[in-house]
């Protein structure tokens, strides 16, 4: 039975608890935050066995052999690492760290200790996005990505974390690096790292405050970003963040020398653009129909998926979660490779730097080389 | 106000009064109460992010003998508690996590944030009360018969996170909390919890007469009484049994006289504010509805939350009556608007679209 802990007992923590106990051989030993009322409820509402309000005395009484890390990003890095000293297995909640450094340093710790690391990206495991890493492996795209373009959006209107976010100049969001950026973009910025080979590849990143905020007063926030990334002169991509454009996506699309891939994540749906094209009149008549077709089989697998009780809000993370449970006792390779996970960080951290303090219209500096090796599984 | 008012309380006008959640529905209504009985020294806890025009409304009440203070702040701060409730005779905490429905969100601004206000009172030896208000969504109802009288005996909800509902789970902790301190360290409480509070300025209907879906108005009521309490009458309500002498360590249900049937409401609502298509569902098949739906929840390991289940059922569509004996009886409230004439002010804000103050 493996023995899990969950750190830090916020919002994200009931996520992580809510999956835990779906997978078997598992078990929540403790689950720990700084402030005890906090841990409690969670101990009160999921079968966990011990609350704590000292990581210390978690890690000493509960025994766990994988820590879940749930806390504010600020804390990952610390936390993760006195875990992994102490011989446990450990998954961060995303964003993995506040700087690239941190990334490497944590990695190249549970190499050395033998441990296994991952990051909460778990919309990498989204029902569509596998189907799509299915495709790719296939050799659908017919050779390297020329293109990529992901979009991740994201409504202020929507959400209790935005609102709590503007109106609180204390919040911790906004001691990141790249605050509002820095807790969000990574699983949209993993998307286009896991199809990167280069270690250096070319950032261009244009941000700046919506008028929506900027008629709020809001100084600080960023909230439109466009980013240009490429690599070796063959691959770019286009990173879209955006808290205003409508329809408010979160859409991912691929395309090779051959064909190209469109995954959108809002409706879970894949869908296969071909590369060839019909002759004359036909190909405004007969793609429609093959792209109908592709969306009636989207629409089959999703009801299959929820009737087989495969489709909750975060199957994703049980997947992710599963797999790194299976890659500890199994012995084998991790979800997400270490290579993804310190790129992802590498972007954002190029990101962040050319907005820079006060998130000037232009980049604050030239696009950044980046030139130090990364670290590979 | 005279004397013999000041002598029914456990505190003199002169004293100082801290309200959190000040700039809120009915806190907004509960600083004009106090001030309108004469209670003229008020220190307002607002948040940062509080919408300013409200903000700008309270200090726009510190003019004559009144003192009233607008304390900027958060609740999650134990520095920001300890200097708000320094020098105060009475707390009236409204600050909640209403509307939140992630748990540990609604439990943090609920549960923690009364911690921190209770733990910075600790050694205040001025304090006579600290009033927590709390809701009508803690009672469970499940163990009573039909059309029985809700009242403050009535059990609280023993489970409240099978209840799906975060509201309800922290509201829950947090009357045991406030209760818990008045046990351990002699806190002087009183608990006050308003049914379906209502007036200009909270347009929404509530789910106690039926839910919304995918453009359907689903109708659920039916004959059940809604237990509306209009928001004049709820922070009079607040107010009474807050400070009365004699009330430390009750609990006091908050409800007007004279409520209307769901069904009732709902056709006045549609005569009066807009129309729009509305099913009624009986309430044996509501109750099966729920019953399938926590059973698919659990079964289905929350493929969809449980968020209709029987649990809830009870609490807010079982044929209940409500009673407000206890509150006239203990504290001396009676309503001071009428429901017909209430339900006609808050349906012509709700045609007008109208914001609260």
């Amino acid at each position: 039975m493996l023995r899990v802990a969950i750190v830090g007992c916020g919002k994200i923590a009931d996520a992580h608890a809510a999956e835990i106990q779906r997978i078997k051989g598992c078990e929540i030993v403790g689950v720990s935050d700084s402030e005890p009322l906090m841990a409690q409820q969670l101990y009160e509402r999921f079968p966990v066995k011990a609350y704590f309000s000292d990581l210390t005395e978690l890690l000493e009484k509960a025994e766990p052999h994988v820590v879940h890390i749930t806390t504010p990003p600020e804390s990952h890095y610390p936390i993760a690492k006195l875990c992994l000293e102490s011989g446990c297995h450990v998954y961060v909640e995303k964003p993995f760290t506040l700087v690239e450094r941190e990334a490497q340093e944590l990695i190249a710790l549970a190499q050395k200790t033998d441990r296994k690391i991952t990051v909460g990206h778990d919309g990498q495991f989204r029902h569509a996005m596998r189907r799509m890493r299915a495709l790719v492996q296939t050799g659908f795209l017919g050779g390297r990505p020329v293109h990529m373009e992901s979009y991740y959006c994201y409504q202020f209107g929507d959400s209790g974390y935005a609102a709590a976010l503007l109106g609180d100049k204390q919040h911790w969001v906004r001691r990141l690096p790249g605050k509002l950026l820095h807790n969000v973009i990574s699983h949209g910025i993993a998307r286009i790292a896991e199809f990167l080979t280069s270690v250096s590849p070319k950032v261009i990143a244009y941000g700046f405050a919506s008028p929506l905020l900027k008629r709020m007063g809001e100084k600080d926030i960023v909230d439109e970003l466009r980013v240009i990334i490429s690599e070796d002169e063959h691959t770019t991509a286009y990173f879209t963040f955006s808290s205003q454009m409508r329809p408010s996506v979160e859409q991912f699309r691929v395309y090779g020398p051959q064909n190209g891939l469109m995954v959108d994540l809002d409706q879970e749906t894949l869908i296969k653009l071909r590369g060839k094209k019909f002759t004359s009149y036909a190909e405004k008549f007969v793609p429609p129909v093959i792209l109908a077709k592709q969306y009636i089989g989207n629409l089959t697998r999703n009801v299959g998926a929820f009737l087989a009780r495969d489709f909750h809000m975060t199957s994703a993370k049980k997947y992710l979660i599963e797999s790194f449970y299976r890659s500890i006792v199994e012995g084998s390779a991790v979800p997400i490779p270490y290579r993804e996970i310190l790129l992802t960080a590498r972007l954002m951290e190029a990101i962040f730097l050319q907005l820079g303090d006060k998130h000037l219209a232009a980049p604050a500096q030239p696009a950044l080389e980046l030139e130090t090796r990364l670290t590979t599984t | 106000m005279n004397q013999t008012e000041q002598d029914d309380f456990v505190i003199s006008f002169d004293d100082r009064i801290l309200v959190t959640g000040a700039t809120g529905f009915i806190g907004s209504r509960l600083v004009g109460s106090l001030l309108e009985h004469g209670f003229r020294n008020l220190r307002c806890f607002t948040r940062h992010s509080s919408e300013p025009g409200r903000v700008k409304w309270l200090s726009g009440c510190n003019h004559g003998e009144a003192r009233v203070e607008v304390f900027k702040g958060n609740l999650l701060s134990a520095a920001d508690c300890a200097e708000a409730t320094r020098d105060v005779a009475a707390i009236f905490h409204l600050a909640a996590g209403t509307g939140e429905k992630s748990f540990p969100s609604a439990f943090m601004n609920s549960v923690v944030t009364t911690r921190n206000l209770l733990e910075a009172n600790l050694n205040n030896r001025r304090l006579k009360r600290f009033v927590n208000v709390s809701s009508f969504a803690v009672y469970s109802n499940k163990e009573k018969r039909r059309w029985n009288v809700l009242d403050e005996n009535s059990p609280v909800e023993m489970r409240p996170e099978l209840r799906g509902e975060a509201y309800c789970f922290a509201k829950v902790k947090q009357d045991q909390l406030v209760a818990e301190y008045g046990r351990k360290h002699g806190i002087p409480w009183v608990i006050l919890r308003p049914g379906v509070v209502y007036g200009p300025g909270n347009r929404a209907i509530t789910g106690r007469v039926g839910i919304d879906t995918f453009g359907l108005f689903l109708h659920l009521g039916g004959s059940n009484p809604i237990p509306f309490t209009y928001v004049e009458n709820c922070a009079e309500a607040i107010l009474l049994a807050g400070l009365r002498k004699g009330t430390e360590g009750e609990v006091f249900n908050i409800v007007d006289d004279d409520l209307p049937s769901s069904r009732k409401f709902l056709a006045l609502y549609k005569r009066t504010v807009r129309r729009f298509p509305s099913f009624y569902v009986p309430h044996a098949l509501s109750y099966g509805l729920c019953y399938l739906w926590e059973r698919y929840s659990n079964w289905s390991g929350g493929q969809l939350p449980l968020a209709f289940n029987r649990r809830r059922w009870h609490a807010y569509w079982k044929k209940t009556h409500y009673s407000n004996e206890k509150l006239k009886q203990r504290a001396g409230w009676t309503p001071k608007v009428p429901t017909p004439e209430g339900l006609m002010r808050y349906l012509e804000s709700c045609r007008n679209g109208e914001g609260h103050a």
